[in-house]
C-alpha cells in the first residue's frame, strides 16, 4: 500500500507488516491508521531533529553547545516518551490494550528484521 | 409570630450567604476548569517542547506539464470558410498546479473518527495552437486560478468542490478577454476500498462551460491495483499496474474547450465583429503509461485515436442579438475523420506531507484531487502518490530506515 515517508518503500513495508500482524477489523482500521500515522510523523520529526543536531556537531564544543547537546538528548527522550504515552492512550481506546501490545511487538519485530537486513547487506 | 420572622430572616441570610458562596464558587470552578484544560493541553503538546516541525498537509504542491498533438488534416472545400481554412491540426500545452493552503484535521473525543478539510489553491494555463493552413497562427490561451475544497468526513464520504474562474484570449487581438467559470461539486461515497461512487454536478471547460452537467462516477477495484473507473462526463479508465512504479491505462475521454478567437483574418463575414468563439471537442481512445520515477517526479506517455473531431465557429454577439436563434448558432461547423494523437506529460511534486498509510479515505481524497485537474481541462494527473507496496526488502541502507528506529538502536 502507498506511503509517503522519507523512504516510501520501507514505510510501506512497515505499514504492511503491522497490518498483517494486527489483523484489524475494517472499523478498527479506519480509526487506527490516521492516529498511528500522525504519531509516526511526530516520532520521525523528533528523531530527525536529534539526528540532524548530532550529525552537524563541530569538532570542538563550547560549554554552551555541550550543554545544549546534553539537554537535547534528555529532551528528545522525554518528547518521545510523552508522545508514546499520549498516543498509547488514543490507540488503546481504538484497538484495545491487547492489540496495542501486539502493535508494540510488531514494531519491535519489524525493527529487528530491518536491522538484520541492513546488517546482512553491509557485511 | 416574631419567632417565625426571625427564622425566616435567618433562612434568608443563609440563602444569601449560599448564593454569595455560589457566586464565589463559579469563578473558582471556571478558572480551575480552564487551568485543567490548559494543563491537559500542555500535557498533550509536551512532546512538542522541542518545537518540532511536522508536515502540515496531506497534499504536496504539484506542478503538471502536459503536451498534446494531433496531425494535420485537409479540409474538404465545401463552402467559402472551408476554402479559407484549408487544413487543420492541433497542438496543445498545459501548465497547471495545485498547492495546499490550509488543512484542518480533527478527531472525535475518543479518536475513533478522523475528519479533515483541505483547502487548495489551483491554477492553470493552457496554450492551444489550432493550425489552419489558410490563416495566420492564432495562439489561444486559457488562464485560471481556482479554489478547491476537499472534506473527508472520516466515515464513508468525501465532499469535493472547485471554483475556478478563467479567461480565454487570442494573441492576435490584444486586450480582448472572455471570462467564465469552471466549477465542480461532488460527493464521493466509499463503500469499501474496492468500490466507490461519486455524484455531483460540473460546469466543465471541456464542454464550453455552457451548462451544468450531472457528474456520475463509479470505480471498481483498488486504487493501487487493477481498477475500472467510469467518470461521466470526464473519462472511462482501466488501470493495470505493471510494477510498483509503472501502470498501464486504457482510457476514453473527451477533450476540448471554447476559446476566444479574433476575426483578424475576417473569417467571419461580418467584419464588425472583432472576435468570435472557436470550440473544439474530440473523443480520445488510447493507452497511457504512467511511470512514477521518484516520490517527487512522475511522467506519462499516451497515444491512440482521436475520434468524433468537431470544431465550430460562432459569434456570441450575433447570437445574443437574434434571440430567437439558439445560443450556439454557428456560422461554421466541421467534423473531421479520426486521426492518431500523442500526449506526453509529467508531474513534479514538492515538499513533504503527512503520512497516509492505509487511510483509505485519504487515498480517495488524493484520487479525487488528481482525477479532476486544476481548471477542469480534462487532463488526468497520475496518482503517483498511491503506490503498491513492494513486499521485498532489498537494497536497504541505514539511511533508508533511520526514521523507523530509535537512536539507541544504532
Amino acid at each position: 500500500m502507498p506511503s509517503l515517508a522519507q523512504n516510501p518503500k520501507v514505510e510501506a513495508l512497515k505499514v504492511e507488516f503491522i497490518s498483517q500482524k494486527l489483523n484489524l477489523t475494517d472499523a478498527e482500521s479506519k480509526s487506527f491508521w490516521p492516529v498511528y500515522n500522525e504519531c509516526a510523523d511526530k516520532q520521525k520529526a523528533i528523531r530527525k531533529n536529534y539526528r540532524q543536531t548530532m550529525n552537524h556537531l563541530p569538532q570542538e564544543l563550547t560549554d554552551e553547545k555541550a550543554k545544549e547537546v546534553v539537554n537535547l538528548e534528555v529532551q528528545t527522550r522525554q518528547a518521545e516518551l510523552e508522545l508514546e504515552k499520549t498516543y498509547n492512550d488514543k490507540l488503546k481506546a481504538i484497538i484495545g490494550v491487547k492489540k496495542l501490545a501486539k502493535l508494540k511487538q510488531a514494531e519491535f519485530e519489524f525493527k529487528r528484521k530491518v536491522l538484520e537486513t541492513v546488517k546482512q547487506q553491509s557485511d | 409570630m416574631s419567632l417565625n420572622v426571625k427564622c425566616l430572616k435567618q433562612l434568608n441570610n443563609k440563602v444569601i450567604k449560599l448564593l454569595k458562596h455560589i457566586q464565589f464558587v463559579r469563578p473558582v470552578l471556571v478558572s480551575s476548569g480552564l487551568l485543567f484544560f490548559y494543563t491537559a493541553l500542555k500535557a498533550q503538546t509536551a512532546y512538542d517542547s522541542l518545537k518540532i516541525k511536522v508536515p502540515k498537509h496531506f497534499f504536496q504542491t504539484a506542478i503538471l506539464l502536459d503536451a498534446y498533438s494531433k496531425p494535420k488534416q485537409t479540409i474538404k472545400e465545401t463552402d467559402p470558410t472551408s476554402k479559407r481554412l484549408k487544413d487543420y491540426a492541433v497542438k496543445q500545452y498545459n501548465l497547471s498546479f495545485y498547492t495546499p493552503i490550509a488543512t484542518i484535521n480533527n478527531y472525535s473525543h475518543d479518536s475513533t473518527i478522523n475528519d479533515n478539510t483541505h483547502y487548495l489553491l489551483t491554477g492553470n494555463f493552457m496554450l492551444l495552437q489550432p493550425q489552419f493552413g489558410g490563416l495566420q497562427q492564432h495562439l489561444l490561451t486559457k488562464m485560471g486560478l481556482g479554489f478547491r475544497l476537499i472534506h473527508n468526513t472520516g466515515k464513508k464520504g468525501l465532499f469535493f468542490a472547485e471554483f475556478s474562474p478563467f479567461v480565454t484570449s487570442d494573441n492576435t487581438l490584444k486586450g480582448a478577454n472572455y471570462w467564465r467559470m469552471a466549477s465542480t461539486i461532488l460527493y464521493s461515497h466509499l463503500f469499501n476500498d474496492r468500490f466507490n461512487l461519486r455524484i455531483g454536478i460540473t460546469k466543465s471547460f471541456l464542454w464550453g462551460n455552457r451548462h451544468y452537467l450531472p457528474f456520475f462516477g463509479v470505480r471498481i477495484g483498488k486504487l493501487d491495483g487493477v481498477n475500472l473507473s467510469f467518470q461521466f462526463p470526464r473519462n472511462i479508465n482501466l488501470q493495470v499496474p505493471l510494477s510498483q512504479s509503472v501502470r498501464l491505462n486504457a482510457y476514453v475521454k473527451p477533450q476540448g474547450g471554447m476559446f476566444l478567437f479574433s476575426n483578424v483574418d475576417t473569417l467571419y463575414f461580418k467584419n464588425t465583429d472583432r472576435k468570435f468563439h472557436f470550440t473544439r471537442y474530440e473523443v480520445l481512445a488510447g493507452l497511457r503509461l504512467d511511470v512514477t520515477a521518484t516520490e517527487h517526479f512522475a511522467f506519462y506517455v499516451a497515444g491512440g485515436i482521436s475520434g468524433r473531431n468537431n470544431i465550430t465557429l460562432y459569434s456570441e454577439q450575433a447570437n445574443t442579438k437574434y434571440k430567437r436563434l439558439p445560443l450556439r448558432k454557428t456560422f461554421y461547423e466541421l467534423n473531421t475523420a479520426p486521426t492518431g494523437f500523442i500526449n506526453l506529460g509529467c508531474v513534479i511534486r514538492f515538499g513533504k506531507r503527512k503520512s497516509i498509510g492505509k487511510n483509505t479515505n485519504l487515498y480517495e481524497a488524493i484520487d479525487l484531487n488528481n482525477s479532476i485537474d486544476p481548471g477542469d481541462n480534462g487532463l488526468i494527473i497520475p496518482n503517483s502518490e498511491i503506490r503498491k507496496a513492494n513486499t521485498e526488502r532489498s537494497n536497504l541502507k541505514l539511511k533508508d530506515v533511520q526514521d523507523l528506529i530509535d537512536y539507541n538502536d544504532y
